[in-house]
């Protein structure tokens, strides 16, 4: 009896071994065969994938339909924020990356040849909400980064009201509002205020995801657009568009002219004639234009596709950069506060598209 | 309280003991009071749902996925069909396994071992939903990207101790006499599980499901790494990621836009509906089966 | 006398020597789940671990005490989101367990006994809401609430303590610590309701006898009885808020520094993990979130077998009864 209860311990064990081994398996095994379809669908397949920058996602919101109408190939974004882009495009889980940073040298390893290629023209605007503060406040460099680092807590503050006379600015309390998602947006904010401010790229500089040392934090644009709005006395940094879509104040920044040009297509405009050097990487820089470019404004950015120069569906994704970069793509841009590309960059991307392989 | 009182000759009505009558009331209103403060934010939080969702539940939520940028309206048609199938594929991965590690425990493990599963049910029970979903993102989402498959792999983790467990319990209510009869009857411990057990246990064990479906539902810390990035448009395919309602509140709740607040409130009241139906409906029938069982006895 | 060998398997089939198929199949099938656990609880522990690796090889166990975490300088460390975690978890746990309590006493001992089963429904409900359904009352209703009537009028009355110091916001760890109660309440209510209708009749009755008010007998009697399974429970409502991540990093502002106030933005270990983790900047970054999520583990898992060990213990005092 004790030799039969051994013998069918030991079977079951094994058997249940064996049985264990074979689900597992199978559960990595159809994981891996089903799941691939997203990297891999063969230079036959008519869905491309991105994800990354929020600042662009309203522009590729209006190429999706236009583009799947024209060219029959369906764009799938989702806009986690260039941090979450620039992620996913390295893992290859998406088949077309967008962010509004450049790749940094390390992240650049990481992807493996990745290519970036400005593909849109936009800023960053700083936008706040303060009850009975009217809209366009005038601000600086310096100011913006004594407000962010907590230097400046209150809205009456001298430094605030010598740049706006005539503005009557309430005691109430500043709260700054930051992305705590890896973002594009905040890369050209904080760009923008090392450029300016000497104490900040020290302490904090350039990233899309600094160490903001005080306030709150937001996850993609529309949430800081969101946090902004249901704040008094907040004051925060949104992509362009939101701006007008969700009728914020802008705040005006002193250029390096010493004038508070409008983010508008025309300040963009002019900060991107201003600089015009292609940098080793392939991004141009656009923050803190030189004194030169009177009517630049002074946070404006390109935002870049970031694509592996070799990828089974190279054929999609130049036809659809190609669009992108071309005039109907860049025809939906103004509406949204995007100006057309300068045509030497448009010439640059398209350089770059043509070194994209299977 | 003050009729015992009155039968009971011992009491003696001196200020000593009206002090502490009185504190006795007093804590008792506490406690009383406590248990109205857990309904009354029930309440408020049920009503604040109700009362800003139900405007937004129209046609178009139904009918309609996620408007473009800048453009009013939209509604999350990809999202509750996500869900839906999310939600299936998780409970059908859940439920079998669940059930017969319930079985193991209860009628073939020994003792030792039953010990040990149960223990390990809790601790994954546990574990953070959020670390869950990091574990399958490295598992599955890294090498195959995201996918509905892989979300719904994270939300059978995280239902299976409550399925196991649900249906263990009900297991054990099964009285040894019915057991006992089986196998004096000869049958064997497998046939005696198949053809006595489980039907009596059966009641327990859709109640367990409907519980995991509910819990499934509403879960969003394994969607944000396995089904974030989908596709504006009702998908179907598994191994595509997926809207989900869940996740949709969670964006649309961080939105400035009046109109996606609105929409978050809906499927808020949608998913809130559907997960306290689900879990009175559990309640109730695993009260059903109790009583169906102790007429076995 | 022959003596009975009551158990039914061991009596020898008449007719087989070996056991059927159907018998060894459903015996080892169902085996092959209870190793497929134990297989899902190994590899996510391996794989967090090996996410969290290159992290814990950099900071080693100076993560747990740095306050860094800044992408830039790449210095990370977890110390303001230990922080954040405990201060959180530990005000729910303040607000929720003397609350859940004297409901689990009230739905055990004091409700009439028609109220029972429907308020106890209605308690266990608070648990069935999705926490992302918290987090958004959280952010559109509670948190401005809070800051418009609530924080202001603690800050008048009650600033001079640090916790009530600072200026209202609707994001803040005011709200999270709200949230988290009311996730903890009904976990520790239904324990406790559990735990008070164990208590033994004759156990009660004497002290009534003895002429104890109602109170009296619970102080005295129930809740001494019942202190250990208490304290498990509010081990297990620790857990269960240490854990949570959505509802946290909705309404908590996902600040970087930490403050002695309740009401500015703040962090949490689940939180940050949830608003970083889809996108971080370095893979160093990445790392260490999964150092967070290593440390989240370990607390879960300390928190989750001490309890069960407690009531492990309990059990057995009391002999076993259920």
């Amino acid at each position: 009896m004790e030799m039969n209860g051994m013998q069918r311990v030991t079977k079951t064990a094994a058997v249940a071994m064996g049985l264990a081994i074979v689900a597992l398996a199978a559960a990595c095994g159809s994981s891996g065969s089903s799941g691939s379809s997203s990297g891999s669908g063969g230079s036959t397949s008519t869905v491309l994938t991105g994800a990354g920058s929020t600042l662009v996602a309203p522009l590729i919101s209006q190429w999706e339909p236009d583009y799947a109408k024209s060219a029959g190939i369906t764009i799938t974004y989702g806009a986690v924020g260039s941090g979450g882009g620039i992620d996913a495009i390295t893992n290859r889980t998406v088949d077309f990356g967008a962010s509004d940073a450049p790749l940094s040298s390390d992240q650049a390893t990481a992807c493996k040849s990745c290519l970036q290629i400005p593909w849109a023209l936009a800023a960053t605007v700083v936008t706040y909400n303060v009850k009975g503060v009217p809209d366009k406040l005038k601000l600086t460099g310096p100011v913006l980064a004594a407000i962010f680092s907590g230097s400046i807590t209150s809205w009456n503050d001298s430094q605030i009201a010598s740049l706006n006379p005539g503005v009557n600015l309430p005691s109430t309390h500043i709260t700054p509002i930051y992305r705590s998602d890896g973002s594009g947006d905040s890369f050209v904010f904080t760009s923008y205020l090392s450029a300016v401010s000497s104490d900040w790229k020290s302490k904090i500089g350039a990233s899309t995801q600094p160490a903001f040392p005080t306030g709150q934090g937001a996850e993609k644009n529309s949430g800081v657009a969101a946090a902004v709005q249901a704040t008094d006395g907040a004051i925060g940094y949104v992509a362009v568009s939101y701006i007008a879509a969700d009728s914020l104040n802008e705040a005006l920044l002193q250029n390096a002219a010493g004038n508070y040009p409008e983010p508008t297509t025309k300040g963009i405009t002019a900060a991107a004639d201003a600089v015009t050097t292609i940098q080793p990487d392939g991004s141009v820089p656009l923050v803190n234009p030189p004194a030169s470019a009177a009517d630049a404004y002074p946070m404006s950015t390109y935002s870049y596709a970031i694509i592996p120069q070799t990828s089974p569906k190279a054929k999609q994704l130049k036809a659809f950069l190609t669009y992108a970069i071309g005039p109907t793509g860049q025809a939906f841009g103004p509406p949204l506060g995007f100006p057309p590309l300068p045509s030497a960059i448009v010439a640059h991307s398209k350089t770059v598209i043509a070194k994209i392989t299977t | 309280m003050s009729a015992q009182d009155d039968r009971n000759p011992l009491t003696v009505v001196s200020p000593r003991s009206r002090r502490r009558k009185l504190q006795g009331r007093l804590m008792e209103l506490l406690a009383s009071f406590a248990a109205l403060v857990a309904i009354v934010v029930l309440l408020v939080v049920i009503f604040s749902v109700a009362k800003r969702g139900l405007p937004a539940v129209n046609a178009d939520l139904f009918t309609q996925v996620a408007a473009p940028f800048g453009v009013e309206g939209g509604g999350i048609k990809n999202a509750i069909v996500g869900t839906l199938i999310m939600t299936a594929m998780a409970t059908a991965m859940a439920v079998p396994i669940g059930v017969l590690l319930a079985i193991f425990d209860t009628e073939f493990a020994p003792p030792q071992v039953s010990v040990a599963i149960r223990m390990t049910l809790n601790v994954l029970a546990g574990v953070p939903t959020i670390v869950i979903g990091i574990f399958i993102f490295g598992l599955v989402v890294v090498s195959n990207g995201q996918s509905a498959f892989a979300a719904s792999i994270a939300l059978a983790i995280i239902i299976l101790p409550v399925i196991a467990r649900a249906t263990e319990e009900v297991l054990l209510l099964v009285p040894s006499t019915l057991r006992e009869g089986s196998m004096a009857l000869g049958a064997t411990r497998a046939r005696t599980v198949v053809s006595v057990i489980l039907p009596s246990a059966f009641g327990g064990i859709v109640t367990a499901t409907i519980v995991g479906v509910a819990r499934a539902a509403g879960e969003t810390a394994p969607i944000l790494f396995t089904s974030s990035i989908f596709a504006n448009a009702v998908v179907t395919d598994p191994s595509q990621p997926m809207a989900s309602m869940p996740f949709a509140i969670f964006t649309n709740s961080e939105s400035p836009s009046h109109h996606d607040q609105q929409v978050a409130w809906a499927a808020a009241l949608l998913l809130m509906a559907f997960v306290l139906l689900g879990s009175i409906t559990g309640r109730l029938l695993s009260l059903r089966t109790r009583r169906q069982i102790e007429q076995m006895r | 006398m022959t003596t009975t060998n009551l158990d039914p398997s061991s009596i020898p089939l008449p007719t087989r020597r070996r056991p059927r198929i159907g018998e060894t199949g459903l015996r080892a099938l169902t085996a092959a789940t209870a190793l497929l656990l134990v297989a899902i609880m190994a590899l996510l522990v391996y794989e967090t671990a090996r996410q969290a690796w290159p992290s814990i090889q950099e900071f080693g166990l100076g993560f747990i005490t740095s306050d860094q975490w800044n992408v830039v300088t790449g210095q990370f460390g977890a110390l303001n989101f230990i922080i954040g975690t405990l201060l959180t978890s530990v005000v729910a746990l303040v607000i929720a367990v003397p609350m859940a309590i004297a409901i689990g006493l009230f739905l055990s001992e004091l409700a009439p006994r028609v109220l029972r089963t429907p308020v106890g429904l209605m308690v266990e409900l608070l648990a069935a809401i999705p926490s992302v359904v918290l987090g958004l009352w959280g952010i559109l209703v509670m948190g401005p609430f809070l800051a418009e009537h609530v924080e202001p009028w603690l800050s008048d009355h009650l600033g001079f303590i640090p916790l009530f110091s600072g200026y209202p916001s609707s994001q803040g760890v005011l709200p999270a610590c709200v949230v988290l109660s009311i996730m903890v309440v009904p976990i520790v209510a239904s324990i406790s309701r559990e735990l008070f209708l164990s208590v033994p009749g004759e156990l009660k009755q004497g002290a009534m006898a003895l002429g104890a008010t109602r109170w009296e007998m619970v102080r005295s009697v129930m809740l001494p009885y019942v202190s250990g399974g208490l304290v498990a429970s509010t081990m297990l409502g620790f857990g269960r808020a240490v854990g949570e991540a959505i509802a946290v990093t909705q309404v908590i502002g996902g600040a970087n520094a930490i403050s002695r106030s309740l009401f500015p933005p703040g962090d949490t270990m689940a939180s940050r993990i949830a608003a970083q983790y889809a996108g971080t900047a370095t893979s160093l970054q990445r790392s260490s979130l999964a150092y967070l999520a290593v440390l989240l583990l370990i607390i879960s898992l300390i928190t989750n077998i001490a309890a069960q060990l407690i009531s492990g213990r309990l059990q057995r005092r009391l002999g076993g009864e259920a």
